[in-house]
């Protein structure tokens, strides 16, 4: 499927199909989620991380089923840079209203990044000034989770990271994303 | 021709238990050195805001006792001098705001307004190039503000106040000593900025801040 075709249908659900919640309740969640989170490890960042990534790992194993339904997508996609399209322009489409520009690829074509104009999730967010948050915590990791996690139920493995965000004082909110590998079809094992 | 025009001298925001939350200080024109120094040292900027509580008080308990709302728009609290005026807000959740403005702080030529000491200047006024010339003509019309004239402000410190409640790491609970943990001020570097716009760039007539 084509960039612009994508992006026509990512906004065709989000007007017809998508029930809309109010984005405070969203965002006021999120952020005492995480401000819990931070209380909860004693500010062990890293942890936090983990526990967002995890979280999110939970969400996207069910988001996926919700997406293919919406999206009525019927196929595979024929190779990572159209998944990558996919996810940008109709998946953070139809769930979060934002498309995320997708840029430096790799040769080998496993490895994007999505730029986030603007996150949603992050509005008025001030990152705590203990010296430390800035440098080690992933706000926004949640979204790691729900990649990794809605990518393996349909039989890929990526890995994916934050590398810069707006709210650490990057100029952009960046997210990279590595396919491992197209995990095959787990045959049961044979009775001898 | 330079013109001396109203500027905020200091603002302050002050928790329900009366704790200061935050307070900052704006210089103004000072014609002897003709640079920008504060017009008060930071410890009668202080007095100052603790004088106004009483006046919070005394207007809360009148309005209460009108039937005419718990809070909003203060106005005018307190005339200190011919310069030094302060004003006040209050929120319902008993969060105050006070403007202290300086009726000479600024200092407007005929044509432009100077930039001076980092104060933003050039945003004063209703429109660009002539913004100087009508700012000028409107303080020249006028001694002390006009009624209403510091809505803005107030409503811009409303609006950078529930901003920083907004931020889950915001924690209110410490900024309020009765209960808990608290009595901290604002440390948040996003409130101080917008603190500071607010108080670089209003001047009378603003109606956007």
């Amino acid at each position: 499927m084509s960039a612009s075709k994508a992006s026509r249908l990512g906004e065709e659900i989000w007007k017809t199909r998508i029930e809309k919640v109010n984005a405070e309740l969203v965002v006021l969640t999120y952020g005492t989620i995480v401000a819990q989170i931070c209380k909860d490890f004693e500010n062990d960042y890293t942890e936090v991380n983990k526990q967002l990534d995890k979280m999110g790992y939970n969400i996207g194993l069910r988001l996926i089923e919700d997406y293919l339904a919406k999206s009525n997508t019927m196929r595979r996609c024929s190779n990572f840079r159209e998944t990558a399209e996919m996810i940008a322009k109709v998946g953070f489409k139809i769930f979060l209203n934002v498309t995320p520009t997708i840029t430096n690829w790799t040769s080998d074509n496993k490895q994007f990044s999505l730029v986030f104009d603007e996150n949603p999730l992050a509005d008025f967010v001030e990152l705590p000034d203990d010296g430390r948050a800035q440098d080690e915590l992933w706000f926004s990791n949640i979204l790691c989770g729900v990649l990794r996690g809605a990518l393996e139920m349909v039989q890929m493995q990526v890995e994916t990271h934050f590398i810069s965000d707006v709210l650490r004082g990057n100029d952009t909110t960046e997210m990279r994303v590595t396919l491992v590998r197209y995990i095959d079809d787990e045959l049961p094992p044979e009775d001898d | 021709m330079a013109t001396l025009i109203p500027s905020i001298a200091c603002l302050g925001v002050i928790g329900r238990n009366n704790n200061p939350l935050h307070i900052q200080i704006f210089p103004s024109y000072d014609p002897a050195t003709n640079t920008y120094i504060p017009a008060r040292t930071s410890l009668q900027f202080h007095l100052l805001l603790s004088s106004t509580l009483d006046v919070f008080d005394l207007r809360a308990r009148r309005n209460a006792a009108a039937g005419v709302g718990l809070s909003g728009d203060f106005g005018l609290l307190h005339a200190v001098d011919d310069r030094l005026a302060a004003y006040g807000f209050e929120t319902n959740t008993g969060t105050k705001f006070v403007a202290v403005v300086d009726m000479r702080g600024r200092r407007v030529d005929g044509g432009r307004a100077p930039g001076a000491g980092g104060i933003g200047v050039g945003g004063v006024g209703t429109g660009g190039g002539a913004g100087g010339g009508q700012v000028a003509a409107a303080a020249a019309s006028s001694v002390g503000l006009r009624e209403g004239e510091m809505k803005v402000v107030f409503k811009a410190m409303q609006t950078a106040y529930i901003k920083l409640l907004q931020n889950p790491f915001f924690d209110p609970d410490e900024h309020s000593p009765l209960t808990g943990s608290g009595g901290k001020k604002i440390t948040s570097k996003k409130f101080a900025a917008d603190m500071r716009r607010i108080g670089e760039n209003w001047g009378p007539g603003m109606t956007v801040l």
